[in-house]
């Protein structure tokens, strides 16, 4: 490949090593990989764009010949999010437009092994604690974010937010450290372990739209007011980096030890970007899914791997364009070599590729 | 609406890079509104307040604001007051209008002055006083008796040190001159401001015939001389006097007044009146703890300054500011109410911003029913948030320029 100007890219031809599966008549939320094997994803989503109508999970292995549906199971609402089992190999959580939160286990039946009513509204977001295992989380635009616990019927606290929550996680280094992304432009920090005072947990809240904290030259100004956050994600190898984007098509990072401002602005996509996903692999690379149907691959320039001190300029590395309509999921593969990821988007299509080969050389 | 409805707007608004979504959301640190009313709008020297004192318009809107929303005064913790041409600020006789309507001592009042946006400026100033912590509950209010306080007097005379600057001693060129000009060198034209004016006139006669401004303007009862008879009688003021049946045509013979070659006159010009308004404001929290009915929340305010001698560009710099603070565009904006300080400049700022003329003053505006100065800001808000009550709308604009050279605007939205 030869060198791409930034506005006329030839479209990539269609590679042999990527894999395709079609969801027909449902269009995808979210795609996950499974942390216990290489070859399983799942993945949730809707009939008629989540609008109206069933949700159906979908269990789908890669094998020699493509991708297969091992199993799926119907729901009554679309799925918005799903999170694998970090206790159970077998078993996911499903976050339903009806405000519930599911748990299916592929060895049984049809029908989930348990199930939880407490939010009043669309559940977005579901997360399994990484690091105790015991205990997970979801977030919903009824504006709260609930810690649950498999074994208990009602949730162990919930965490007022005021504002519709599209995403919410465990942090990946620390089990009582919760963070959330809201329509109202916000960043909140939890910690479980303060009193639950009139904050609630709350040790943080980083307005996403402040200028960065440091300037440098050739840095974008966005100069933007608020804006819908709608995904964000903990770095997996620096504990106190975030990632979030939403709305105003910019990804931004942020460093919790020095939280009043982003400290690098990776801006790209044509319209908001979807969900984003640090690399399992490697520090400074993180991936992106957006309503401009693109899917792409960012350093966010830190370079901590090379000795950089972590506030160099971010650049996208790569695309790929190959959907067709909003692209709402991605996700690394935990296993094997450092590029495999997952995508899926609104034209019934998961792809499963390879980010080196989308990569600007 | 149905979650299918309510799941395709969310969609709309991820394509739409715009705060709109997140600006309705209902969070209980929302600086809200919970009452907000005027008195009627009156002719100066003419018109049903000629004979009323500033502080006793106050007093009218106090004592209604107070019964309107059920408050209890001693929960009230400050009042701001704008007014433009009392002596001294008016600051004594508006304390003293508190007290006279039921205010304990415990409730504290002040007066300040930024001109025409006096009114605004006493409401944020509130609001951030209540998202700072400093007080939990207030009012912003503003009046003014133009019939009583209108005159040389209300400006201190420039000293040589002023006079000497060029630029400190255009603050001194009266407003009406200066538009002039600013309306030649911007090329509006005597026929367009007309039309506007016009308009603003049919607009405002429409919505008292429909009955639109019944729920902003509260009655007064007050004594008036009668100027033929000089017996003074008690008559309940409910209504703007100033509105008329104008047409563009019976404005194009009136006389300039500032120039015999110029544009602006009396019917093309915001009229001298006398009013007031107030508007009760405290956090959301507060308002569901004590019961209080929301007609809507404060989002963002800006203030810009401009050249003094192109003032009336005001809201031109300011609203975009607002605008941008908010996190919404002018296309989410539903209602704008900017201040017809003239319809040169005003006409010139909805044009230059590109707003649609149907979302600017939906009901008139100080040409078809006055500008009584340090009133306007406040009264803007009722105007506002009851239009888009009724129209069913919930993102609103208030604008005014300010003379000396500055404009101010606020975002709002009705629930």
């Amino acid at each position: 490949m030869g060198q791409h100007s930034h506005s006329r890219r030839p479209p990539h031809t269609p590679l042999t090593t990527m894999l395709e599966f079609r969801t027909a008549g449902f269009n995808p939320y979210n795609v996950k990989y499974s942390p216990f094997f290489d070859h399983r994803i799942a993945v949730g989503g809707g009939a008629n764009f989540g609008l109206v109508g069933n949700g159906r999970l979908y269990v789908l292995n890669l094998t020699a010949n493509g991708i297969a549906c091992e199993k799926f199971f119907e729901t009554q609402d679309c799925l918005f999010d799903i999170a694998w089992s970090e206790q159970h190999e077998n078993q996911l959580l499903t976050a339903g437009g009806d405000g519930s939160i599911k748990l299916f286990d592929i060895g049984v039946g049809q029908f989930p092994v348990a199930g939880w009513q407490e939010h009043g509204r669309e559940v977005f977001s579901v997360h399994w604690n990484l690091v105790n295992k015991s205990t997970f989380l979801s977030s919903s635009w009824d504006g709260t974010v609930k810690i649950w616990s498999p074994e208990r019927k009602e949730s162990i606290t919930t965490l007022p937010i005021h504002s519709c929550v599209y995403s919410a996680q465990f942090s990946p280094h620390h089990p009582d450290i919760v963070t959330a992304v809201s329509r109202d432009s916000h960043l909140r920090v939890f910690d479980l372990r303060t009193k639950p005072s009139a904050q609630n947990h709350m040790t943080l809240a980083v307005p996403i739209h402040a200028p960065p904290k440091v300037r440098m030259p050739g840095m974008l100004n966005p100069n933007s007011g608020p804006t819908e956050c709608l995904t964000h994600d903990w770095n997996k190898y620096r504990d106190s980096v975030i990632a979030t984007a939403g709305v105003d098509t910019i990804i931004r990072t942020f460093d919790l030890r020095v939280p009043s401002g982003p400290v690098n602005l990776l801006a790209g996509h044509d319209y908001a970007v979807r969900r984003i996903s640090w690399s399992p692999h490697l520090s400074d690379v993180l991936l992106s899914a957006s309503y401009d149907m693109t899917c792409r691959v960012w350093t966010d320039g830190s370079n901590v791997d090379k000795g950089g001190n972590g506030a160099g300029m971010g650049a996208e590395m790569g695309r790929m364009d190959q959907h067709t309509e909003f692209a709402m999921g991605v996700d690394w593969c935990l296993f094997g070599a450092e590029g495999w990821c997952a995508t899926c988007a609104w034209d019934e299509r998961v792809l499963v590729w390879d980010v080196r080969e989308f990569m600007r050389r | 609406m149905s979650s299918a409805q309510s799941r395709a707007l969310e969609i709309n608004s991820h394509l739409n890079p715009s705060g709109r979504a997140g600006l309705l959301e209902k969070r209980p640190d929302d600086i809200v509104v919970t009452a907000a009313l005027r008195t009627a709008i009156t002719r100066g020297r003419k018109g049903g307040f000629k004979d009323t004192a500033a502080a006793d318009l106050l007093h009218g809107v106090f004592t209604h604001l107070i019964q309107r929303s059920g408050i209890d005064p001693s929960l009230v913790e400050d009042v701001s007051v704008g007014s433009v041409l009392a002596p001294g600020g008016g600051a004594t006789e508006f304390r003293a209008a508190a007290l006279a309507a039921g205010f304990p001592a415990s409730t504290a009042v002040k007066s300040l002055n930024r001109q025409c946006s006096s009114g605004l400026q006493a409401c944020v100033e509130i609001a951030n006083a209540i998202k700072s912590g400093m007080i939990d509950i207030g009012i912003g209010a503003g009046v003014e008796s133009m019939s009583q306080q209108y005159g040389p007097q209300a400006v201190t005379e420039f000293s040589d040190l002023l006079e000497d600057n060029a630029s400190a001693a255009e603050c001194k060129v009266p407003m009406g001159v200066l538009s002039e000009q600013m309306a030649k060198d911007k090329g509006v034209s005597r026929a367009d401001q007309d039309r506007f004016a016009a308009n603003s006139y049919q607009k405002a006669l429409a919505a008292q015939k429909n009955g639109w401004f019944d729920e902003e303007i509260v009655p007064l009862t007050v004594k008036s001389e009668d100027p033929k008879t000089g017996k003074t009688t008690e008559i309940t003021v409910s209504r703007d006097d100033g509105v008329r049946e104008v047409t563009s045509e019976s404005l194009s013979k009136i006389k300039p007044a500032f120039h015999k070659n110029g544009t602006i006159h009396a019917g093309n010009a915001s009229q001298v009146s006398d009013g007031a308004a107030a508007v009760l404001l405290m956090k959301r929290s507060t308002a569901e703890q004590l019961g209080q009915k929301i007609l809507g929340k404060f989002v963002a305010a800006s203030v810009v300054g401009v050249p003094p001698l192109l003032m009336g560009i005001g809201p031109w710099k300011a609203i975009p500011e607002a605008l941008k603070k908010a996190g919404i565009s002018k296309d989410d904006v539903d209602i704008f109410e900017i201040n017809e300080a003239f319809a040169s400049q005003c006409l010139w700022c909805v044009n230059e911003l590109g707003l649609p003329m149907e979302k600017v003053n939906p009901k008139g505006g100080a040409i078809a029913f006055g500008h009584p100065l340090g009133c306007t800001g406040s009264r803007q808000v009722s105007t506002l948030l009851y239009e888009l009550k009724r129209t069913g709308k919930q993102i609103g604009v208030t604008s005014m320029c300010v003379g000396t050279g500055m404009g101010m605007a606020a975002v709002w939205v009705a629930e």
